[in-house]
């Protein structure tokens, strides 16, 4: 197990190591000369190279980026060109939306998920699951932004409930129950594709584990249905369920960023398409760090509890 | 056979519904074992004997399968019967152990608390009283460090260890009855004889009753007091073991008897297959099952079933029209 964790870890290292050679990349991508930019009128192949030695412009691009990965270590990403605002602080207002925003609509997706599959994997093609199907399967074709102007329409305007909108978004330490209610509507969003996953992934596992004959094994020894499906069956059955969690929850900060710009939630995604819209660099490139290493943290952590669901896993 | 018998099968019969029409897994079976008895049921493969210890156990699936008959517990009949009152009878009345041990264990959970769930659960017992009282069945299986070995996962033990386990499990509410369905198939041979040792040992101890299922007669010849050979879901011939090895009047024993290696036997002695193969339970004829494959049989026996014959003095019965007499053996 130990030597397995160390293991993941050095890979989750490079992987890292990769993601900030590719972001510190992105900004030598772009066109135009920050120094151009800097002189505007005074711009002189002197004061060029005047102002290329102070920004250390000069020295070899392999220099330069172990000075801005020192920096970052340090959690100095910068300070942004455009708003002249520190970009870390600026992160460090969004990031706490986007991860709430995250924890409620997984909370939501799988308390729903788990005894729905369940429910359904006790009568494989009976009419609940039937029913339960071809309700996943409708949601699952609904695109997020077509849904959210459904919920907008019928929570917010028709019945009055969440507003939505920046100036509506209280964080949580202020006032919690604001903070809910200008979270319900995207939590839900961004619950729906997450549960039908959860739901559709859990639910052929436990029909196929079910099946199993550790079950009839427990069957016989005259535990309870309920029992038999929390403890012997749900723990077997959650490992595609939670490897499909890790990719997903990384793939819902790109999605929650459609949800956050429809909804003017002032998380991460909406933080980084106004940083687009208005070419501040700098920001772009510390969201899009953060956002990296957070799925691959994300994922590695989901290894990790896979792991301790099925102790196979490590030991082959 | 005189005491009040523990368990009793009367006409048991259970039949699939397949997509090729009705297949009669089991059909009108009848036996009873008492107390502190075993029972060996042997056939060969598909001969219906799996389904007859799950559907004595009332764990048979309901969709799709019609058993008819009756078997009582210690009186309380199966057949028919809920899940709920069934859950009341399993484990501490009755209680099976299954023939692969690979994937009888959970395979995520902690073997201990495989043994202690029963406890906990059918017995009411505290959790530490729980996990004490499984570490004491995981020694009385001849489990070596048995609280460490309480912390194990299947897949960190070897198949003879996963079988012991299986076998605490079963045991662990001291069932009256314990249906053993091919414990040893799984196993290694030199294993083999050690669990089913184990087996008999602890039904002494316990003072169960068993029914030990296998297709190996080298297994039953010992450890069961009476014998019933199986054949295309039927019961062909039913009697004391010792008798049965003796005096076995069916055609079908005996080509089971020829089958199986006899140390008495010259090295190299060819064993004598039974030929054909056993026949499609969908296309049951009239006749007795076994004469297609049988050397003795005449036209009756293609168009007449025999019956299980009365038990003779001795309790030996047989369902055939041309027995082996008393010399051709």
């Amino acid at each position: 197990m130990l030597r397995y964790v160390v293991r993941r870890l050095v890979m989750l290292l490079g992987i890292v190591v990769v993601i900030s050679i590719g972001s510190f990349y992105l900004i030598h991508l772009l066109p135009g000369d920050p120094a151009a930019v800097i002189l505007g009128t005074g711009d002189t192949p002197a004061n060029r190279a005047i102002l290329y030695k102070q920004l250390g412009l000069d020295r070899p691009m392999v220099v330069q980026y172990f000075i801005w990965l020192r920096n970052i270590l340090h959690g100095n990403f910068g300070i942004s060109f455009i708003s002249q605002t520190s970009v870390a602080s600026t992160i460090r207002a969004a990031l706490p939306i986007d991860l709430e925003l995250i924890a409620l609509s997984q909370i939501l997706a799988f308390a729903a998920a788990i005894p729905l599959a369940m429910r359904s994997a006790r009568k494989p093609d009976g009419i609940v699951d039937r029913i339960l199907g071809a309700g996943s399967f409708t949601l699952l074709s609904i695109p997020p932004f077509i849904i959210i102007v459904l919920l907008v329409l019928v929570i917010s305007i028709k019945l009055g409930i969440s507003n939505t909108g920046p100036s509506s978004y209280v964080s949580f330490g202020t006032d919690w129950i604001v903070n809910l209610e200008s979270l319900t509507l995207p939590a839900f969003t961004l619950a729906i594709g997450s549960f039908v996953l959860y739901y559709r992934v859990l639910r052929s596992d436990l029909i196929a584990t079910l099946q199993e004959e550790f079950i009839t094994v427990a069957r016989s020894k005259g535990i309870s249905r309920r029992r038999i499906m929390w403890r012997h069956a749900f723990r077997p059955s959650s490992v595609a369920l939670l490897g499909s969690a890790g990719v997903n929850i990384g793939g819902l900060l790109a999605s929650g960023f459609v949800v956050e710009y429809l909804l003017a939630i002032p998380g991460l995604g909406y933080t980084l398409i106004a940083a687009i819209n208005a070419s501040d660099y700098l920001l772009v490139q510390g969201i899009v760090l953060v956002v990296s290493v957070g799925v691959v943290v994300i994922n590695f952590l989901f290894d990790f509890v896979i792991n301790i669901v099925d102790p196979r896993i490590s030991r082959e | 056979m005189s005491e009040v018998p523990l368990l009793e099968v009367r006409e048991l019969s259970v039949t699939f519904e397949t997509a090729g029409g009705p297949l009669p897994a089991v059909s009108g079976v009848s036996f009873t074992v008492g107390p502190n008895e075993t029972l060996g049921i042997v056939g060969e493969s598909g001969s219906g004997k799996t389904v007859l210890a799950r559907s004595i156990m009332g764990l048979q699936p309901r969709a799709r399968v019609t058993t008819t008959g009756s078997v009582r517990l210690n009186g309380s009949e199966t057949v028919g019967a809920s899940e709920t009152e069934l859950r009341r009878l399993w484990s501490t009345e009755v209680a099976m152990i299954f023939q692969d041990p690979m994937t009888a264990l959970n395979p995520v959970m902690r073997v201990g608390k495989q043994i202690d769930e029963t406890l906990r659960v059918r017995l009411g017992m505290s959790r530490p009283a729980a996990k004490a009282r499984a570490i004491e069945l995981l020694e009385m299986v001849g489990i070596p460090s048995p609280a460490q070995r309480y912390n194990a996962y299947p897949g960190q033990l070897s198949g003879g260890m996963r079988q012991r386990v299986v076998i605490a499990a079963a045991l662990a509410c001291t069932p009256k009855l314990l249906l053993a369905d091919e414990p040893t198939t799984g196993l290694d041979v030199t294993i083999q004889a050690q669990i089913l040792n184990l087996l008999d040992d602890l039904k002494d101890r316990l003072h169960m009753s068993v029914v030990l299922i296998t297709h190996d007669l080298g297994v039953v010849a010992t450890r069961t007091s009476h014998l019933a050979v199986m054949y295309a879901g039927r019961i062909v011939e039913f009697g004391a073991t010792r008798d049965v090895f003796a005096h076995h009047r069916m055609p079908y024993t005996r080509a089971l008897l020829e089958s199986s290696p006899r140390v008495a036997n010259p090295s190299h002695t060819r064993l004598a297959a039974i030929p054909g193969r056993p026949p499609n339970l969908l296309t049951l004829g009239e006749g007795c099952a076994f004469a297609p494959r049988c050397a003795y049989a005449n036209d009756r026996c293609h168009v007449e079933r025999p019956p299980l014959s009365a038990p003779d003095a001795a309790g030996h019965s047989f369902a055939c029209w041309n027995p082996l007499s008393e010399e051709s053996r």
